[in-house]
C-alpha cells in the first residue's frame, strides 16, 4: 500500500506543477496558440490524473475509462476547435 | 517438498496487498458514476457553449478576462487538487483500517473545499463591488454562470465530505467496507476534473 | 389486491377514465374548428371548448394519480390506507367540483362566470390551464391536502419503500407548486414568470417523479426484477430529471422580457431534459429483459415500455427540437408547439396512467390479469391510440413548419390568418387521426367488458 500513497503525493505534485505552469503562462500574458495549446495539455494530464488515479478508473472495467477521458477529450478538442474558429 | 514449494509461496505472498485487484472494479455505487456521467454533461456543455461563443466575440472576452483575478482562480485550483489529494488519501488510509490516519486526510480534504468556497466567495465580492453581475455583458454572464454552477457543486461536495468525515470517525469505513466512502470521494473527485477544465478556459487562455 | 382498502381507486380510475372520454370529445370539437371556425358557435366557442379540453385532462391526470397513490401506497407500505373513507368522500368533492367547473365553462360567458365565483375578492381567474373559479381551486387545494394527509399518514404508519418516497415527494410537489396559481402579479413579465412555476415545474420537475415512481411500481410487479436494482434506477432518474428540469424551467424565460441570461441557462439546462426519459426508456427495458417471471398481464408490460417510448419521443425528443432559443425564437407559440405538448402528455402521463389502471383494474376485479381475449382487445388500444397520436404529432410538427417558414422566415413573412389557411389540410388529416385516437380509447373501454378465462394470480 506503501505503493499507492507514493503514487498519489507523485502524482499531486505533478498536478501543482502543472497549475503553476498554466498560472505562470497567464502571468506572462501568454496568448496565441502555442499558450492555448499548452494549457489545454496540462489540463488534460491533469484530468487524466484525477480520473485514472484519484476516481480510481485505471482499474475499472474499460466502459468507464473511456467515458471520462473520453468526455475529457471531446471538450478539450471542441475547445481547440472553437479556438481555430474564433481567430 | 511441499514444505519448500509452501515457504517460496509464502515469501512471494508479501506483495499480493501491493498489487491491484485482479478484476476490473469500479470504485463507488453505480448510481453515483450515472450522477457523476449527468453533471459532466452539463459541464460539459456549458464549456463547449462558452467557447463557442467566444468563437464569436474574442475581442470581449479577451478584454473582460483581464478584469478576473487569476490568481483567486489558481490559488483555487491548487485547493480542489489538494483537496482531491487529501480525500483519496484518506480512502487509501480507510482501506487499510487505519481509521485515525483517514479521519485526519478527510479533515484535510474538507479543508481545502471550505477554503475554495471563502475564496470564491471573496472574489465574487470584489465583482459586484465593482458594479459587475451576471447582465454586464456576455463574458460576464458566463463567468458568473460557471463559476457559480461549479460553486453550488462545491457546496454539495463539501455537504458530501462532512458527511464521510462524521461516518468515518464513527468507524463506519474500513477494509471490510469502504463503499460509500468510494461514493462520496468519488463526487468530490468530480468536481475537482470540472474545475481543472474550467480555471484555464474561462481564466487564463486568450 | 392485498389490501381491501386499495379498492378506493377503481372510482378513481372510472372517473379519470370518464373525463379522457370528455377531453378527446372536446378536442375533436376543436380539431374541427379549426378548419370550420363556426363550428358550434355560439354554443361552444374555441375558448370554452379549449378550457374543457385541457382542464378535463389535467383533471383526469390527477384522478389517474390519486388512484394510483391509493392503489399502490398500502401495498408498498404494507398496511391498509389510513382512512378509505376520506379517499371516497374527497373523491365526490372532487368529481362535483370538476363537474360543475365544466358546466361554468359552457353554460355562462367566462365573465358571468368570474363574478358569480366571486373572483373580484381574489382573482385567479383568465390564465391558460388556471382558468378555474377562485372557489375551485381552494376546492382543490383542500382535496389535496385531504388526499396527501391521508396517504402521508398511511407511509408514516407502515413501510417506507424508495417508491413511496419518491411518490409522495412527487405529489407534495404537485400540490405545494399549484399554490403558486394563486400568485397572480400585476407585472407581466412576473405573471409569466411564475405561471411556469406551475406549469414547468409540474410536468418536467415534480410530476416525472410521479410518472417514475408508477413506472417502477409496475415494473417490479410485472417482472418480478430485485426491488433495489429498480429502486436505484429511480433515484438515478428522478435526479437526471430534477437536475434538468429545475434550471431547464428557464427555456419559458426566453422571450417574456426576463434577463437575457436564461436564454443561455434554459437552452443548456433543457437541453439535458431528454436525458432522464431516455434512462426511463432504458430502465423499462432492460426490466423487462431481466424479468424472473411471465407476468400473464401481458398488456400492462406493453403499456409500461409504451410509456418510455413514447415519453421519450414526445417529452424528449420533440421537446429537443423547438428547445434551443436560437429555434424557439422561430417556432415559439406554433403549431411546433401543440405537436410536442400532444405526445408528450399522452406519451408521459395518458400513458402512465393507464399501464396503472391495466395493471390495477383486474386485481380490483378479482383476477391477476384479464382473458386473452380481452387483453389483446386492449393491446388493439394500445397500438391504435398510440400510432394516431404519432401521427397527430407529425401533421401537427408538419404544419407547424409551415407555418414557421411562411410567417416569420423569408422577405415576405405572411399574416396568422392567411399563414393558418394555407396549412388547413394538415388540419384536416390531424382531424382524421384524433377520430382513430377516439376509436383507440372506445376500444380500450371496451376491453373492460370483454369475457373469457381470466388468469388467476
Amino acid at each position: 500500500m506503501r505503493q499507492a500513497t507514493l503514487t498519489l503525493n507523485r502524482i499531486w505534485l505533478i498536478m501543482l506543477f502543472a497549475t503553476l505552469t498554466t498560472w505562470g503562462l497567464g502571468e506572462g500574458g501568454a496568448g496565441g496558440r502555442l499558450a492555448m495549446l499548452t494549457m489545454l495539455a496540462m489540463a488534460f494530464i491533469k484530468g487524466v490524473l484525477v480520473i485514472d488515479d484519484f476516481m480510481e478508473l485505471r482499474h475499472a472495467p474499460l466502459l468507464w475509462r473511456v467515458l471520462l477521458i473520453g468526455w475529457l477529450g471531446l471538450v478539450t478538442a471542441l475547445i481547440v476547435l472553437s479556438y481555430w474558429i474564433g481567430s | 517438498m511441499a514444505r519448500a514449494f509452501q515457504i517460496k509461496v509464502s515469501f512471494n505472498m508479501q506483495h499480493i496487498n501491493e498489487l491491484p485487484a485482479v478484476e476490473p472494479h469500479l470504485r463507488g455505487d453505480l448510481a453515483i458514476w450515472i450522477f457523476i456521467l449527468a453533471e459532466l454533461l452539463a459541464f460539459g456543455v456549458f464549456f463547449v457553449v462558452y467557447a463557442f461563443t467566444r468563437a464569436r466575440h474574442v475581442e470581449l472576452f479577451n478584454a473582460a478576462q483581464l478584469g478576473l483575478d487569476r490568481n483567486a482562480g489558481a490559488l483555487n485550483t491548487v485547493l480542489l487538487i489538494t483537496g482531491s489529494w487529501c480525500v483519496a488519501h484518506a480512502v487509501a488510509a480507510a482501506r487499510q483500517d487505519r481509521q485515525a490516519i483517514a479521519v485526519r486526510w478527510m479533515a484535510g480534504g474538507l479543508c481545502g473545499g471550505l477554503a475554495f468556497l471563502v475564496v470564491k466567495i471573496a472574489e465574487y465580492q470584489a465583482k459586484f463591488a465593482a458594479g459587475l453581475s451576471m447582465d454586464s455583458d456576455t463574458f460576464h454572464m458566463f463567468y458568473f454562470s460557471l463559476t457559480f454552477f461549479h460553486f453550488m457543486h462545491v457546496v454539495l461536495g463539501v455537504g458530501i465530505l462532512i458527511i464521510l468525515l462524521f461516518k468515518l470517525r464513527a468507524g463506519a469505513y474500513g477494509s471490510h467496507d469502504a463503499h460509500g466512502l468510494e461514493t462520496g470521494a468519488a463526487y468530490w473527485h468530480m468536481v475537482d476534473l470540472a474545475w481543472i477544465v474550467l480555471f484555464p478556459l474561462v481564466y487564463v487562455m486568450h | 389486491m392485498k389490501y381491501s382498502s386499495q379498492a378506493v381507486a377503481k372510482p378513481y380510475f372510472i372517473a379519470a377514465l370518464g373525463l379522457f372520454v370528455a377531453q378527446i370529445l372536446f378536442g375533436l370539437i376543436m380539431g374541427l374548428q379549426y378548419v370550420i371556425g363556426d363550428f358550434l358557435f355560439p354554443h361552444i366557442p374555441f375558448n370554452v371548448a379549449r378550457m374543457v379540453h385541457t382542464n378535463a385532462l389535467i383533471v383526469w391526470l390527477l384522478m389517474g394519480f390519486m388512484g394510483s397513490a391509493y392503489y399502490l401506497v398500502p401495498e408498498e407500505a404494507e398496511t391498509e390506507l389510513h382512512s378509505p373513507k376520506l379517499a371516497l368522500a374527497l373523491f365526490w368533492i372532487f368529481l362535483v367540483a370538476a363537474a360543475l367547473t365544466v358546466i361554468g365553462y359552457l353554460a355562462v360567458p367566462y365573465a358571468t362566470l368570474a363574478k358569480i365565483t366571486g373572483n373580484d375578492l381574489l382573482p385567479t381567474m383568465g390564465r391558460e390551464f388556471l382558468e378555474q373559479p377562485t372557489i375551485t381551486k381552494i376546492g382543490i387545494v383542500i382535496v389535496a391536502l385531504g388526499f396527501l394527509y391521508n396517504l402521508s399518514m398511511t407511509f408514516l404508519k407502515g413501510k417506507k419503500t424508495a417508491i413511496t418516497t419518491v411518490l409522495l415527494l412527487g405529489l407534495w410537489g404537485l400540490a405545494i407548486f399549484f399554490l403558486f396559481s394563486f400568485y397572480n402579479p400585476h407585472n407581466l413579465v412576473r405573471d409569466k414568470f411564475y405561471w411556469w412555476w406551475v406549469v414547468h415545474l409540474w410536468v418536467e420537475g415534480v410530476w416525472e417523479l410521479i410518472l417514475g415512481a408508477i413506472l417502477a411500481f409496475v415494473l417490479i410487479k410485472v417482472t418480478g426484477v430485485d426491488r433495489e436494482v429498480i429502486e436505484k434506477w429511480l433515484y438515478v432518474i428522478i435526479t437526471l430529471a430534477l437536475v434538468t428540469g429545475l434550471v431547464g424551467t428557464g427555456h419559458h424565460y426566453f422571450w417574456i422580457g426576463a434577463p437575457e441570461f436564461w436564454q443561455w441557462w434554459g437552452s443548456v439546462f433543457s437541453a439535458l431534459e431528454p436525458v432522464p426519459f431516455f434512462a426511463m426508456t432504458l430502465f423499462a427495458f432492460n426490466m423487462v429483459n431481466r424479468r424472473r417471471r411471465e407476468h400473464p398481464n401481458r398488456a400492462a408490460t406493453l403499456w409500461a415500455l409504451g410509456t418510455g417510448v413514447m415519453a421519450f419521443l414526445g417529452a424528449g425528443v420533440w421537446g429537443f427540437m423547438h428547445t434551443l432559443a436560437p429555434v424557439n425564437y422561430y417556432t415559439h407559440g406554433t403549431q411546433i408547439t401543440a405537436a410536442h405538448g400532444h405526445m408528450a402528455f399522452y406519451g408521459a402521463y395518458v400513458m402512465v396512467v393507464i399501464t396503472m389502471i391495466s395493471y390495477a383494474m383486474p386485481l380490483m376485479r378479482g383476477r391477476a390479469a384479464n382473458s386473452n381475449k380481452a387483453q389483446v382487445v386492449e393491446m388493439w388500444s394500445f397500438w391504435l391510440m398510440t400510432v394516431s397520436m404519432v401521427f397527430i404529432t407529425l401533421f401537427l410538427t408538419a404544419a407547424g413548419i409551415l407555418q414557421v417558414w411562411l410567417q416569420r422566415m423569408g422577405d415576405a413573412p405572411m399574416g396568422f390568418m392567411l399563414a393558418q389557411d394555407q396549412i388547413s389540410l394538415f388540419y384536416w388529416m390531424r382531424e382524421v387521426a384524433g377520430v382513430v385516437f377516439l376509436i383507440g380509447l372506445i376500444t380500450y373501454l371496451v376491453s373492460f367488458f370483454v369475457r373469457g378465462e381470466d388468469k388467476a394470480a
